[in-house]
């Protein structure tokens, strides 16, 4: 049971690893560069959430798959094969929690005055020096309460993970399928520890989230 | 007559508002004035880089900002104007100090020409120095945001309405700190007002807007008389503002006597010391105009004065009366056909000693260092 706790935790690092500068680019030209085709990039960011997690992990395992695109080429170049392996359960989650960490960041990117962006802007710094020491300082509360919204979807993630990585114990069975597999194999201690463990992981991450965007409502008002 | 600092043609289409502006900008203070919705701030903006205009160029101090002819577009951050916002929009994670140094110490070393601690002694913040910025006054604020402008060194200072948020007697206080900036350190500015008193007590030139384009413009005594303004301004209340010397407080019971012009008036609620310099105002309206010297009346100020010119103003008429300076007066047209005004008239300018406000009892004081 404890590897699959340290194997979920270190899954769900990764992934909310591969979502941060992701998730900060894409709120940053959604929210201040105000890009061309917002609406629907929009629908883009939002969609993972509107997908049934099977059916990411089945279009996941198309693309890293031995014949698919990206596969064919991570085994060409470096001969590695990611599916049914911890990256590629790191990269499902990764997808899965996309939505939740980027709407989260978005919403506290917007709350930043942009006139106070504009006076530093005036001041002689350029975009990249802005959003380090004006955006990023004001929005980091809104921006770390999405980080940990993310990870606790990546702690919980099953279907897509299922799919593309399979369930291998020690190897890819994270909590929630070492969880399914104890139910299915009737060994009831084990599915209520695991239930427990995650319930205990969950409310911690989720008591800090809700106590960070607290904290920056109250900083905003 | 100096040679122009700036100049400017501009065109920029919005779906319910367009702007189409050519100007010149000369060395001095110049408003943009005009009504809210006139395009001043929008124009303002245009020049800072915070909104790129459709079509025109922009030359500051012989450089291209702007040019669509060319394709040259100088980045906002690369301009070197101070921009200060009406609210001020400081940074509000930083305290006073860094809030000031954030520009200075993102401006080459060789184009640094003003240090941050004469700035805050210049503007007197040196003690809010090490303040929390969300714990200042309006006034404080426009100090401090002022500060971090002047900090880079500007080639010139952006004001976009810098005394609307404030109470009436900051805005006493914060155009006399202009007028110092503008003698101390000779920071040219564009300053965007919709308040006509503000606009005559700080600006050497004004152009003026409305609805996008420029109706008029040139040095503010001519300016602010052009027929076409009556129907620009909105007047809300046309005030005289000027500096006024304290000739004799009086023993400093409140009453004191101003320096204006050639003219001495007696004020009421001023605790400033003899020989200090106060920002004073009197509303045009509260002038009263009278073709013989009043013999017996409670009001303590009569002037003596020759009509200089005289203006329709929306429905009122504007009566401008020679005192050694330009002092308004705002009478109705019944007034002036009934008592048969006309310039080079001598009239009689009856001023109650509290219709004189003094913005800034007592501060600030007159030295540099």
């Amino acid at each position: 049971m404890l590897s699959s706790v340290l194997l979920t935790i270190q899954v769900s690092a990764a992934a909310t690893l591969i979502n941060i500068p992701l998730a900060l680019a894409v709120s940053w030209l959604m929210v201040k560069k105000r890009v061309r085709g917002r609406f629907v990039i929009d629908v883009l960011i939002a969609l993972p959430l509107a997908v049934p997690p099977v059916a990411i992990g089945y279009f996941l395992l198309l693309m890293l798959g031995r014949n698919g695109p990206v596969g064919a080429a991570l085994q060409t170049v470096l001969g590695i094969d990611v599916v049914f392996t911890w990256v590629a359960a790191a990269l499902a989650s990764a997808v899965v929690s996309f939505p939740l960490i980027t709407r989260t960041v978005m919403v506290a990117m917007g709350g930043v005055d942009s006139r106070i962006e504009m006076s530093a802007r005036s001041l002689g710094a350029g975009p990249w020096r802005i959003f380090l020491t004006i955006t990023a300082p004001l929005a980091y509360r809104g921006i770390l309460a999405g980080i940990l919204l993310g990870f606790v979807r990546a702690l919980s993630e099953f279907g897509a993970t299922v799919v593309v990585a399979g369930n291998i114990a020690g190897r890819t069975q994270t909590i929630p399928l070492a969880l399914f597999t104890s139910v299915q194999t009737g060994d009831d201690r084990a599915a209520l520890q695991l239930a427990a463990v995650s319930v205990g992981i969950a409310v911690v991450t989720l008591l800090t989230h809700n106590w960070l965007l607290e904290k920056s409502r109250l900083q905003a008002a | 007559m100096t040679a122009s600092i700036l100049s400017l043609r501009v065109r920029k289409s919005f779906p319910d508002f367009s702007l189409d502006c050519e100007a010149a900008v000369e060395d001095g203070v110049t408003a943009l004035f005009g009504p809210s919705g006139s395009g001043k701030t929008t124009l303002l903006n245009c020049i800072a880089g915070l909104i790129a205009p459709d079509e025109g160029r922009i030359e500051a101090l012989g450089r291209t900002l702007y040019s669509s002819e060319d394709g040259r577009k100088v980045a906002p951050d690369k301009r070197r104007f101070g921009y200060v916002f009406q609210d001020a929009a400081l940074f509000p994670h930083m305290n006073v100090w860094k809030n000031v140094l954030y520009g200075y110490n993102l401006t080459p070393k060789e184009d640094r020409r003003l240090e941050p601690e004469r700035l805050m002694e210049l503007l007197r913040i040196g003690p809010l120095r090490d303040r929390g910025v969300s714990t200042l006054s309006g006034g404080e604020r426009q100090r401090v945001a002022l500060a971090r402008a002047l900090a880079i060194s500007p080639d010139m200072l952006l004001l976009d309405e810098p005394l609307a948020s404030l109470d009436w007697e900051m805005r006493g206080l914060i155009i006399r700190y202009l007028k110092r900036i503008r003698a101390e350190l000779g920071t040219p500015m564009l300053y965007v007002s919709h308040s006509i008193s503000e606009v005559m007590a700080l600006a050497d030139d004004a152009i003026v807007l409305s609805r996008g384009r420029i109706v008029a413009q040139g040095p503010t005594s001519r300016v602010l008389v052009d027929p076409r303004l009556s129907g620009v301004a909105g007047l809300s209340t046309l005030e005289n503002m000027f500096e006024a010397e304290i000739a004799s407080n009086r023993g400093g019971e409140g009453l004191a006597d101003l320096k204006v012009g050639n003219a001495v008036l007696l004020a009421s609620n001023v605790y400033a010391a003899q020989g200090e310099t106060v920002m004073a105002s009197i509303r045009a309206g509260d002038i009263i105009l009278s073709l013989d010297a009043p013999l017996r009346t409670s009001a303590r100020n009569t002037i003596r004065a020759v009509i200089d010119e005289i203006h329709p103003l929306g429905q009122m008429v504007l009566v401008y009366l020679d005192i050694g300076t330009r002092l308004m007066v705002e009478i109705t047209p019944g007034a002036l056909s009934e008592l048969r005004l006309e310039p080079g008239r001598t009239v009689y300018a009856v001023i109650k000693a509290n219709s004189i406000m003094v913005m800034d009892p007592g501060e600030p004081q007159t030295h540099f260092s």
